[in-house]
Formats: C-alpha cells, structure tokens, sequence
C-alpha cells in the first residue's frame, strides 16, 4: 500500500512542489490549502502523514497541530517553519518532526521516510 | 533732562551680537552720558566670584579682572543694594576702609547692583581719575539705566536657557522619530523576508526538479546550476534577515522562571570573578511557571546582567531574587554600580540611549521589547547603592497569556 502524505500550505507554487516531489518518492499526496481545509480532508481519507505549514492565515499550523493530535493521536505530522536554524523542542504540542523551510527537500524526505518507515 | 539714555540701552539691549559685546555698547554709553573714564560690568560667575564681563574701553583693560566673594565695593554695593559713591585720595587701594585693587589711580568710583537687592547677580563699576560728583538726578539715571542693563542680562540668560531646552527637546524629538523609523523598517523588513521567502523557495524547488528532468549534458543544465547556485544565496540572505528579526516574534513555552535566571548568570561566572563581583542568588518560590521563550529571555536577562557588571568593574555585589507576586512571577536584579543618574533614569529604555563610549544603547530596548512580547514588564529604580531592575513574567498557573496555547503533555521530543 503507498502511504498517504497531506501537505497543508497556504502557498500554492510550494504545494504543487512538494506534491510532485513527494510524489516521485513514491507517496500519495493529498493537498489542503489552510488549517480548516486540512481538517475536512483528515476525516474523510486515510491519511498517514501530515506535512505541516506554521504559518498560515487564519487557522494557523500549531492550532492545527493541537486538534490533529486530540482526534488522531499516533498521526504524524512534521512542522514547516521558516526559522532556520531555530529548532524547537515542540515536545509539548507532540509534534513528531520541526522542518526548516528550505529549496532543498532532501532534509524532508529523509525525515518523511524515517517516521513511515518506524511505522511499518 | 537726558532720559533718551534710558531709550539708548534699551535699543542696545534689542541690538545684535552676544551679551558681551552688547554690554560693552551700554559700558561705553554710561561711561560717555556719565563723563566717567571707564565704566565696567562685572557679572556672578560660578561660586558667586564677580568676572568682569564687558568694559567701556574693551577687555584688554588692565584693571581688575575679578572680585571674590565678599570682596571690594562690589561686595559692599550688593549687600547694602544701594549705590556705592566713592571719593577718595589720588592714591591708595581703598575707601573706608575698604580695600579694592579696583581704586587705584581712581578719584571718584561708582558702583551699583545689578538687580535687587538679595538677588543681585552683577554690578556696574564706574570710575573717573578726576574727582567728580554727579548731581542726583544724575544719580537716578545712572539706577534707572542701570536696571535696564540688568534687564538685558537677565533676558539673555532666559533665552540661553529656553535655547538649550529646545534644542534638546529637538534631538529627542529627532531619535524618538528614529527608533519608530527602525521600528517601522524593522517590521517592515520582516514581513518581507517572509514574503520573497516563500515564492523563493518555489523557485529554488522547481529548477532542482528541471535540472533532474533534462538528459544529461544539456545545455540548460548549465543555466539550471547558476539558477540553483543564486537562489541558494538570496535564501541564505533571507534566513539571516529572518534569524535577525527573529526578536520580533516569540515561542511561548511552558518553562521555569528560576532555570531561565540560573541559566543566564551561568554564562557570566568567568567575568564575576574577574571583576570581583559577588553575586546573592536567592529564589524565594519554586519553581515560578511561566510561559516563555527560553532564548530570547535569556537575551534580556543577558542584557540586563551585562549592564550591571559593566557598572561594577572594580568590584561589588549582584543581587538575584525570584518569587511569585500575585500574577506574576519576578526577577529582582540589583547591583552595587552606584545606580543611574536620575535625570537619565526616563531615556534608559529609548533605543541608542547610551552613557558609554562604546554603548549601542540598544541592551535595555531589546530586553523591554523581548519583556513586552511576553506580556510582561520591566521597571527599574536607583536603590541602595546601584540599580534595581524588576522583570515581571504572568504567572502562568495564574495568568493565560497565550490562550491559544494547549496544556502541557508529556510529550515526545523530536
Ligand atoms: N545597572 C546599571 N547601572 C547603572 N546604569 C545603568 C545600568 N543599566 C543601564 N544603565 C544605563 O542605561 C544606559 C542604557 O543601557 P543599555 O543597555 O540600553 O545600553 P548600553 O549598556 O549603554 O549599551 P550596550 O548595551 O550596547 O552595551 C547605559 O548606558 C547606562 O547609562
Ligand atoms: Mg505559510
Ligand atoms: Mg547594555
């Protein structure tokens, strides 16, 4: 079965860059363009991984974070941030891996392959 | 009578150059109207000594420059407030018994206060070689005229003053508009830098697949590189920009009040025990929750230690006190520097407000603004022997700064 990646980013020309790179890799990619949208598809499809944008207009990331690990507990979702460098411990809001933005995806597919791989 | 003496300092008064040079116009017309040699000012300088401030014959006079406190006629004219009329012998240094360097070679000397009497602040000083006498009317002139000159004096002390006020109102007014300016460029570049950041990043993503998609050996390859190559250096600039501006925005997090004040005095042990410096740590609760952003709290904190130190180089004592008031949870650093000039006490918190030769004044802004974001406060006050600063933090069992902010879980770290 392929595994499904959600990428959730108000930024379409990002969206469509990591659905066709995500997609090469060999994953299924579902997209959501704001907070609320990514919630709507979360209850419909089965979904195995969230790529997580922070910054967003309305619904922000980490508000989306706090719902997704109330409903879904053992979904992992990676955070995208801007701060370079700046890694935090997001321990507390559960959140399974902090990703600098970046052109160079390699840090985030090794990073998506890492968390679906622990859980196969 | 000759009362257009009075209309003739008066238009002295309003005429133009420094007080200097409009005094001596006035000395040389008393010395005219009054048919005396010389006629002088003598204005209170610090200390309350009298200098000789203007001469009807220029100050290369080879008179007396000066009179002390209590000394001469001078002396006398100011405590009685009345005019001193002086005729003494053709030689000699005194007159009644007053000795005054000022008498020599002089028959007949007048001297009068400038202003009244308790609040006088100068005198005019004539004197002639021949003995003369001046009628009383004469007499009442010279006072009358001599309050007009006095008039003078004071008004150019007035606008000497409200001068220097103003323009030191100006140059706040000046780097108050500055740091809004920075601040408004700051937010400004921030907003930016996100901006250009993202599309940037499209860019960057979609040449790096091109480049995988061409054959190899393509030309475009080539361009494909150069493209990667240049994005990688606009995105490098951008994340410096963002890491920079990064103090505008902080993380909250739940964390300990306590573990954020050991952890900033840690990083200055070494210059502690250079400057001889002891420091008192006590926490009066713990721990103090607080939600925060534990670096950039440790930047204030830094700021603030620095600032300290910087006050005692020579030795002292640093006073760490933590505990709960109310709401809040509080840092009390004090130290033993001496403390902050009062009249500079209102600017400490301005940006590029500095009293050091190699201050940016930028310590305390930063650490007020990295405060203020997190629903915080700073104050300071001069206490004991230095400064005390205060930084209060919400408590955060009590107040809920960040709403949105979910309850603590045991959680995974990454
Ligand atoms: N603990 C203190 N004792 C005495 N004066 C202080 C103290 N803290 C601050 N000040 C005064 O406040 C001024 C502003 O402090 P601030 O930290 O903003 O800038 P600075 O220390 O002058 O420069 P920089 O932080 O770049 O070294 C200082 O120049 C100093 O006059
Ligand atoms: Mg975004
Ligand atoms: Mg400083």
């Amino acid at each position: 079965m392929k595994k499904r990646i959600l990428v959730v980013d108000d930024e379409e020309g990002l969206r469509l860059l990591y659905k066709e790179e995500l997609e090469d890799e060999g994953w299924d990619v579902d997209l959501a363009a704001s907070g609320e949208e990514s919630l709507e598809r979360l209850e419909k499809d089965s979904i195995d991984l969230v790529l997580l944008d922070i910054k967003m207009p309305g619904m922000d990331g980490v508000e989306v974070l706090r719902r997704v690990k109330e409903k879904w507990k053992d979904l992992p979702v990676i955070l995208c941030t801007a701060y370079p460098h700046y890694k935090h411990d997001f321990g507390t809001w559960a959140s399974d891996a902090y990703i600098t933005k970046s052109s160079d995806l390699t840090e985030l597919k090794q990073t998506i392959k890492e968390i679906l791989g622990k859980k196969r | 009578m000759e009362y257009d003496i009075i209309e003739e300092v008066n238009e002295l008064a309003a005429s133009g150059g420094t007080l200097e040079e409009r005094l001596e116009r006035v000395a040389r017309l008393f010395a005219l109207k009054f048919h005396f040699d010389e006629c002088l000012f003598f204005l209170a300088g610090e200390g309350g000594a009298l200098k000789l401030a203007a001469s009807s014959s220029g100050l290369c006079t080879t008179g007396v420059l000066s009179y002390g406190n209590g000394e001469g006629l001078p002396a006398v004219a100011i405590e009685k407030g009345v005019l001193v009329e002086a005729h003494k012998g053709p030689r000699g240094a005194e007159w009644e018994g007053v000795p005054d360097r000022g008498l020599e070679g002089v028959s007949t000397a007048l001297v009068y206060p400038l202003g009244g009497k308790g609040a006088s602040f100068g005198v005019v000083y004539l004197k002639s070689r021949e003995r003369t006498k001046l009628p009383l009317v004469k007499k009442q002139l010279l006072k009358v005229a001599a309050i007009q000159a006095a008039l003078m004096v004071r008004n150019a002390a007035l606008i000497e003053d409200h001068r220097k006020a103003h323009s030191e109102l100006l140059e706040i007014q000046a780097r108050l508009a500055s740091s809004e300016k920075l601040l408004a460029l700051g937010d400004m570049a921030a907003t930016m830098a996100h901006e250009i950041r993202n599309p940037l990043l499209s860019i960057g993503g979609y040449a790096a697949r091109l480049k995988r998609q061409l054959p190899p050996g393509s030309p475009g390859l080539v361009y494909l590189d150069k493209m990667s190559h240049e994005i990688g250096r606009i995105e490098k600039i951008m994340n410096g920009i963002i890491r920079f501006l990064k103090d505008n925005l902080v993380e909250l997090k739940p964390d300990d009040l306590n573990g954020i004040v050991d952890e900033a005095l840690n990083v200055f042990a070494d210059e502690f025990s250079a400057h001889g410096i002891a420091v008192e740590r006590r926490s009066r609760h713990a721990p103090l929750p607080v939600l925060a952003d534990r670096e950039q709290m440790k930047i204030a904190f830094d700021n603030i230690i620095a600032n300290a130190i910087q006050s005692m180089e020579k030795g002292g004592a640093l006073k760490v006190v933590t505990s709960r008031s109310g709401d809040f949870a509080v840092a009390e650093v004090s130290d033993t520097g001496g403390g902050i000039d009062p009249k500079h006490i209102g600017y400490i918190f301005n940006p590029f407000f500095t009293t050091k030769k190699h201050g940016t004044g930028l310590g305390l802004p930063i650490a007020n603004s990295i405060i203020t974001r997190h629903r915080g406060g700073i104050e300071v006050r001069n206490e004991g022997r230095g400064a005390s600063f205060t930084i209060k933090l919400p408590y955060s069992g009590a107040a809920r700064p960040g709403a949105d902010v979910p309850p603590v879980e045991a959680g995974r770290a990454v």
